[in-house]
């Protein structure tokens, strides 16, 4: 047996991969010219000089840091040359400008730069790259840029386009090449009839070959095809695109359309389409098959349906913040809490930077996960997790009794949307639950047979995934809907109760904490569902005492210290 | 016409001595609710004329239409002794004529026999009923095996003899010699499953075990009570007389005397059952058949039958009727079996307490139920749900073991999975009202003490199936039920409109708790499903669904079956898994688990609740475990009680017991959802050989230790030659000579095969027993009945599981291959099953 810990030999050849999907092909060492095209040299240049900004955060995906270096060099000096030119014709700066932005471009402009003054201060801009994002790499990393103090983040690759709290971001999608001519004969081959109605979507870094690819279509005599452009808006029927103008008026007309998206969609977008559009055929372009197929969806959304039945008597959730970026966060965060208190369930927080199987499976009295992120992030599915990962929209359905749950085809992955529509019906949805709760109730002393004392049991629930029945699924409680203890004040921060008192007070062993007068559930976990429950849980300790019964103090000596690799006892440095 | 009141009922409650708790058992199509109905109509609930074919305790509208009676059905009735000196012969002590017998009739179709053994937990003697013609057939046997094994005393009545008559028009010593083979055949099963301490139950007619009659005609006889005739006019002793009336004893005519021999100075004598038992009821049926009239008074004379006006008017099969019941009523026969041989609650929980108890022998709770005491605490087992007239709600139905069950009392309700000490499964809730079940009708009663059966109403959202009410804090549960039957076959249902869904959702919860056997849930793939026993169960439990508990439209698909996965080898290597930090290395092999020891732990006779002493006890001595082995076994999986185990075969490693609790989640986890196709594993061991471990409690947590070991159990069943197991049944088939053929073509075409067949003796008929994987059965009986001219009757029951034939399931040219395939599709997954260099680390 190892009286030390292993050693550190084995190479680290398998990570937990990102859940989120990446369009990657790997990318040849491209020439300066294509770099230069590539990632928008020119008019990043361009907009860190109109907007003024001073320190720029360049962030990448993991796949596209090879060529940060690159980017980085051309940006300054691209920057530095720019900076000699205005210094010579600063007035003529900001003419013609507006007619020239290219396809696809949007910079997002949250806060006006405070230093917007026309008193050019010449300093050198400073440029710094992101690497390893906290999150997912479609979202823009604040946090990261925050700490680098920047004033604009350049964010590179594909993106969710989800709006951000903080920061004015400039996007850059790095467009990918398409073979005109295959998508041609495979949209042939998908719809025969001329007259079918289709909407082109197409993933990020494809999009700007829409416009030609919809004029082809046209041209070959498709006179419905729609092709749609990028917008700002995750809440889009078509999340983050344009839709038809006579969809506009009516989400229905959307239905009628067919959805020919060019590469292959994350599966968020796939559920989110899913009620919306008639049908969806994807034109894969990591392979050359170039041949498109019909997407199943539906055994997709069977699939989450199963999940969030299982969830369905669920007693301890953790939030999962998977983004702290993404404009509304706090308030998601704040309305899932209140769902699930509400539920008289139990919800714990947590941020662990990018989600892994090891990090979920260290909290095991957890039965279910609600995540927190942008809507193409939220959605993860792996097999490797020891539970269940939910979105705040599938958490609503969860919670819901299942006298009331449905489950249409309806799935919504942007929180925003949800909180919108809570919003609106907020208050409605909550008498309306209190009413049901009451027609229960009714309907109980109705037949005045069954009416149930006060002091009796809350009833087990029917676990729909074993087909058992489980107790203490709402631990704290469903006969508060509204509870008295302090809630969270409007503002969003929790307004905080000190204990009665701040001293130390010796605990019985055996002893639950609690809140609110109910019992801790992970501390009931503890209690109950481990047989080792830490160190010190299998003796007793045991005080020395004086004559006088006074604990007798020991002089304190040093401990080990360091890190786990290896630690260091006492004052020598030996390492054992 | 009710001849007693629910007062009288209460006050025969008290006595638990002259009480009789029976269920009536038997082979589908035996005659049982017809048996019941003559009871029935002796208690008085429904009028003579109805009786032998009203079905009173078929309640369900289908039952009556298709004559299958699916549900069981209880009925309290009110009996006395004809003779009020036969008390004496109550094994029992008891002053009283008044008896209550409380009777359950239940369903004899084998798809539904999780009715029965619900059935049989709460009561304490059973009427087996058998068929004349037919024999004891494969549903006798195993519902008699199911009440031995519940220490239950058996009683039988041979039924349908007036076919035997009518139809097959034996002569008296034939008829005699079917009984004994009949007779012989219940005791051989009967002996098979001896149980030491309910002694020795062996029927015989001279004992008065056994009574022969006609359900259809209400009438019966056990050779007692044509014994009693005879003492007085032979004046010998009765007891004497009943061992003359049976086996190979004569009455020689000539010489007064008894003989033992069958034959007197070159004549054959006639054997004295047929001569005093036989007799008349031959000659009754001859004149009356044969339409002699002029007999027909003298023979009324002559055994004291008098008629109505009306009566005398009938002819053929009606007089038949009326005289041989009015001859013979079949409820006195039967009245007088059961209270003279079935124990009361009092004697029966005696011995019974130990089966059913879980607990220590001596604790408050077992003592009450040994002494059935109405002052101990309470003790009250609710064997199933039945649904009430209002809408997803249900009576709990079971039977007081000790103390007094009454409205308003606040109980505890201890649901299967309760342990003692800890609050999981457990619940406070004061019993709203107890009834009493009669039937299609139930009545209030205002308490019931120990030794009854009664309805409670008020519990039913506190239990599933079948759970423990007790008063006392101290108490175990009492023995959770096991099946003989399992949910082998599937289908998955679905709305027809989506708004549907929650009300299909809400029905399946109903069903779930109106069958004892029945499972519901939802698939990971978000599929609705119903399991259950059988073809037939699966059609009338979806039948429910759609038209009661649910109400609303649905699409049902293709029956499926259920597989698991397993391991037909040991792994070929020591598998290993690293931690995701690297730090931490576990290694471990896979082997079968013996089949009989995941048998036992199916049928609950090893636990991961047991002593692990005498479990290893057990495994040692039945299963050829190494001691050491056995007393470090760490879980049961999946759901901490499957068929699946995990050893401990480590040596002095460190921090070990701080990791348990995450290997075991990740053990859990891993045996619900297979490698192969995410299908719940069965049958496979899995042996701990090391482990290496950080030695920072921060670095071996929870989420290093739960993916790691699932991933660890994945590489070592990999390695293990892994399989897919399918369900099987048992087939029994009768069949005539001339049809065999056809069935053999049947079997192998749907790779069953033939392991036994025997022939019935004095009949053509011969009896097929085979093996027929649950895949192959749908449509089996029809494909079966048009290929031997409707002349089989197959039984099909789950027997056991089988490694599915035809290569490995990894391999998609195999058949196995093929079903993992479209398995792994269906879910979602990649097509490809995993190699084990997905799970297995290099060093």
């Amino acid at each position: 047996m190892a009286e030390y810990g292993p050693t550190l030999s084995t190479p680290a050849e398998r990570t937990f991969e990102d859940s989120i999907p990446v369009v990657a092909d790997p990318q040849l060492r491209m020439s300066h010219e294509q770099l230069y095209l590539q990632y928008e040299i020119k008019r990043t240049v361009r907009e860190i000089r109109e907007g003024q900004w001073r320190r720029i955060a360049l962030q990448f995906p993991d796949e596209m840091l090879v060529d940060a270096p690159r980017v980085y060099e051309k940006l300054q000096s691209g920057l530095k040359t720019e900076r000699l030119l205005s210094r010579q014709n600063s007035k003529l700066r900001t003419i013609g400008v507006d007619d020239s932005v290219p396809n696809g471009a949007i910079t997002t402009q949250l806060t006006t730069n405070g230093k917007a003054d026309h008193e050019q201060t010449d300093d050198p801009e400073r440029l710094t790259i992101l690497a390893d994002t906290s999150y997912g790499a479609c979202c823009v990393d604040e946090v990261a840029a925050e700490h680098v103090d920047a004033d604009v983040v350049v964010h590179y690759g594909r993106s969710c386009l989800s709006p951000t709290a903080r920061l004015p971001v400039i996007y850059i999608f790095t467009s990918r090449p398409l073979d005109l001519e295959e998508a041609l004969v495979s949209f042939r081959q998908t719809y025969p009839s001329k007259d079918a109605k289709v909407c082109l979507v197409a993933d990020i870094p494809y999009n700007h070959h829409l416009a030609a690819l919809a004029q082809r279509f046209r041209e070959e005599g498709y006179s419905n095809v729609f092709a749609t452009e990028i917008r700002h808006d995750p809440a889009s029927l078509i999340p983050n695109r344009s839709i038809p103008p006579e969809a506009q008026a009516d989400p229905e007309k959307l239905r009628e359309y067919s959805v020919f998206h060019i590469s292959t969609p994350p599966s968020s977008l796939l559920l989110i389409l899913t009620s919306r559009v008639g049908s969806i055929y994807i034109l894969p372009t990591d392979t050359n098959l170039g041949t498109s197929s019909e997407a199943a969806t539906m055994p997709l959304l069977r699939r989450r349906y199963g999940l969030v039945t299982r969830l369905a008597t669920a007693a301890i959730f953790g939030i999962l913040i998977n983004t702290l970026s993404v404009k509304n966060y706090m308030t998601a965060l704040q309305h899932c809490q209140d769902l699930i208190r509400k539920a008289g369930k139990k919800s714990y927080v947590f941020v662990v930077g990018k989600v892994n199987a090891a990090k979920i499976a260290n909290f095991s009295e957890i039965d279910g996960w609600v995540v927190i992120g942008c809507w193409e992030s939220s959605l993860i599915e792996s097999k490797e997790f020891y539970r269940p990962i939910i979105t705040p929209f599938e958490l609503e359905i969860a919670l819901q009794s299942d006298e009331t749950r449905g489950w249409g085809s309806e799935w919504v992955g942007d929180f925003g949307t949800l909180l919108g529509r809570s919003s609106n019906i907020g208050d409605g949805a909550a008498q309306k639950t209190s009413e049901l709760a009451g027609t229960d109730g009714d309907k109980h002393t109705a037949a005045d047979n069954y009416d149930d004392h006060p002091s009796d049991d809350e009833p087990p629930e029917f676990d729909l995934r074993t087909g058992r029945y489980v107790s203490h699924t709402r631990p704290m409680g469903r006969a508060n809907p509204n509870p008295t203890l302090p809630n969270h004040s409007d503002d969003g921060t929790s307004s905080y109760t000190a204990p009665p008192s701040s001293a130390l007070v010796q605990r019985a062993k055996g002893d639950l904490a609690t809140v609110n007068g109910a019992v801790s559930p992970a501390a009931e976990f503890l209690r109950s569902k481990r047989t080792w429950q830490g160190l010190g849980s299998d003796f007793e300790i045991a005080y020395e005492r004086d004559d006088e019964g006074q604990i007798r103090g020991a002089a304190v000596e040093e401990g080990r210290c360091g890190v786990a690799r290896g630690y260091a006892v006492g004052g020598d440095e030996a390492r054992t | 016409m009710v001849q007693f009141t629910v007062e009288e009922l209460r006050e025969l409650m008290d006595n638990p001595i002259n009480i009789r708790n029976m269920s009536v058992i038997a082979h589908v199509d035996h005659g049982k609710s017809t048996l019941t109905d003559s009871l029935v109509q002796k208690a008085g609930i429904i009028s003579a004329k109805n009786a032998g074919s009203a079905r009173f305790t078929d309640t369900r509208p289908d039952e009556q239409e298709r004559g299958v009676t699916i549900k069981s059905t209880a009925i309290s009735l009110y009996g006395s002794l004809v003779d009020p000196e036969d008390l004496k012969d109550i094994p029992v002590k008891t002053t009283k004529n008044d008896f209550l017998v409380n009777l359950i009739d239940s369903p004899g179709h084998v798809d539904f026999s999780s009715e029965v053994t619900a059935a049989l937990r709460v009561t304490d003697g059973a009427l087996v009923v058998v068929d004349t013609v037919e024999g004891v057939c494969v549903q006798t046997e195993t519902v008699l095996r199911q009440a031995l094994g519940e220490r239950i005393k058996p009683v039988v009545i041979i039924n349908k003899v007036d076919r035997a008559l009518l139809e097959l028009q034996v002569s008296k010593e034939d008829l005699y010699q079917n009984f004994s083979r009949v007779i012989e055949s219940v005791n051989v099963v009967i002996a098979t499953y001896f149980d030491k301490t309910l002694g020795d139950v062996q029927v015989q007619p001279d004992k008065g075990t056994i009574a022969f009659g006609s359900g259809l005609h209400g009438w019966a006889f056990t050779v007692r009570q044509f014994a009693t005739r005879y003492s007085k006019k032979f004046g010998v002793d009765k007891t004497k007389m009943m061992e003359r009336l049976w086996g190979d004893n004569f009455f020689n005519a000539k010489t007064k005397k008894w003989t033992k021999i069958g034959t007197h100075e070159g004549q054959t004598l006639e054997r004295a059952f047929n001569q005093f038992c036989l007799d008349p009821i031959f000659r009754i049926f001859d004149s009356v058949m044969n339409f002699k009239k002029e007999e027909i008074p003298k023979l009324l004379e002559k055994l004291e039958i008098k008629l109505t006006a009306e009566e005398r008017d009938l002819e053929g099969k009606q007089l038949l009727k009326v005289v041989m019941r009015k001859f013979l009523p079949a409820a006195d026969a039967l009245m007088e079996m059961m209270i003279l041989h079935l124990p009361s609650p009092a004697v029966a929980q005696k011995y019974r307490m130990e089966t059913l108890y879980e607990g220590p022998p001596d604790d408050e709770s077992a003592i009450g139920i040994r002494d059935c005491d109405p002052k101990g605490p309470l003790m009250l087992y609710v064997s199933k749900m039945v649904p009430t007239s209002d809408k997803g709600r249900f009576y709990a139905f079971g039977r007081v073991f000790s103390g007094t069950a009454r409205s308003g009392l606040k109980v505890r309700i201890q649901g299967p999975n309760f342990l003692p000490g800890k609050k999981e499964d457990m619940f406070i809730k004061s019993i709203q009202r107890t009834i009493l079940m009669m039937g299609r009708y139930t009545e209030p009663i205002e308490d019931v003490p120990a030794g009854n059966i009664l309805g409670l109403v008020g519990v039913d959202q506190f239990l599933l199936k079948s759970g423990t009410l007790t008063t006392s804090e101290t108490a175990h549960n009492m023995k959770v039920m096991k099946f003989s039957v399992s949910p082998v076959v599937q289908r998955s249902v679905e709305v027809k409109n989506a708004n549907d869904l929650p009300k299909l959702v809400e029905g399946l919860k109903r069903l779930s708790k109106s069958d004892p056997c029945v499972l519901t849930y939802i698939a990971p793939t978000g599929e609705h499903v119903v399991a259950g026993a059988g073809e037939l169960h699966l059609e009338i439990c979806l039948k429910d669904l759609e038209e009661d508990h649910a109400g609303v439209p649905l699409r049902i698909s293709d029956p499926v079956v259920q597989y698991r996965e397993s391991v037909n080898g040991t792994s070929s290597m020591t598998a290993l898994s690293k931690s995701p930090n690297k730090h931490n290395r576990l290694y471990m092999i896979a082997q079968p688990l013996e089949e009989g020891v995941a048998k036992d732990i199916e049928q609950g006779r090893i636990g991961p609740r047991d002593d692990f002493k005498a479990r290893a006890r057990v495994l040692a001595d039945d299963h050829g475990w190494d001691v050491t082995d056995a007393r470090k076994i760490w879980c049961f999986g999946p759901d901490t009680n499957g068929a699946n185990l995990l050893v401990d075969q480590t040596k002095a490693v460190q921090y070990l017991n701080e990791i348990k609790d995450s290997v075991v989640s990740g053990f859990q986890w891993a045996t619900k959802e297979g490698p192969i196709a995410e299908e719940p594993m069965r049958s496979v061991r899995w042996n701990i050989m090391d482990v290496t471990l950080h030695t920072d409690a921060i670095h071996r947590g929870g989420g290093q230790i739960i993916p790691t070991a699932r991933r660890v159990l994945y590489a070592s069943t990999l390695l293990a030659d892994p399989g897919l197991l399918e369900p099987v049944f048992l087939v029994e088939i009768q069949v005539p000579e001339q049809a065999m053929g056809g069935i053999y073509g049947v079997l192998t075409r749907r790779r069953g095969h033939v392991f036994e067949e025997m022939q019935r003796p004095g009949t053509p008929l011969f009896n097929i027993k085979a093996y027929l994987p649950v895949n192959e059965s749908f449509g089996f009986n029809a494909d079966l009945r048009s290929n031997t001219g409707g002349q089989a009757f197959p039984q099909l029951v789950f027997d056991h599981w089988q490694i599915l034939p035809g290569g490995s399931p990894a391999d998609k040219t195999t058949m196995p291959g093929a079903i993992v395939e479209t398995m792994r599709k269906r879910k979602g997954l990649k097509p490809e099953v995993p190699g084990y260099e997905n799970y297995y680390d290099k060093l």
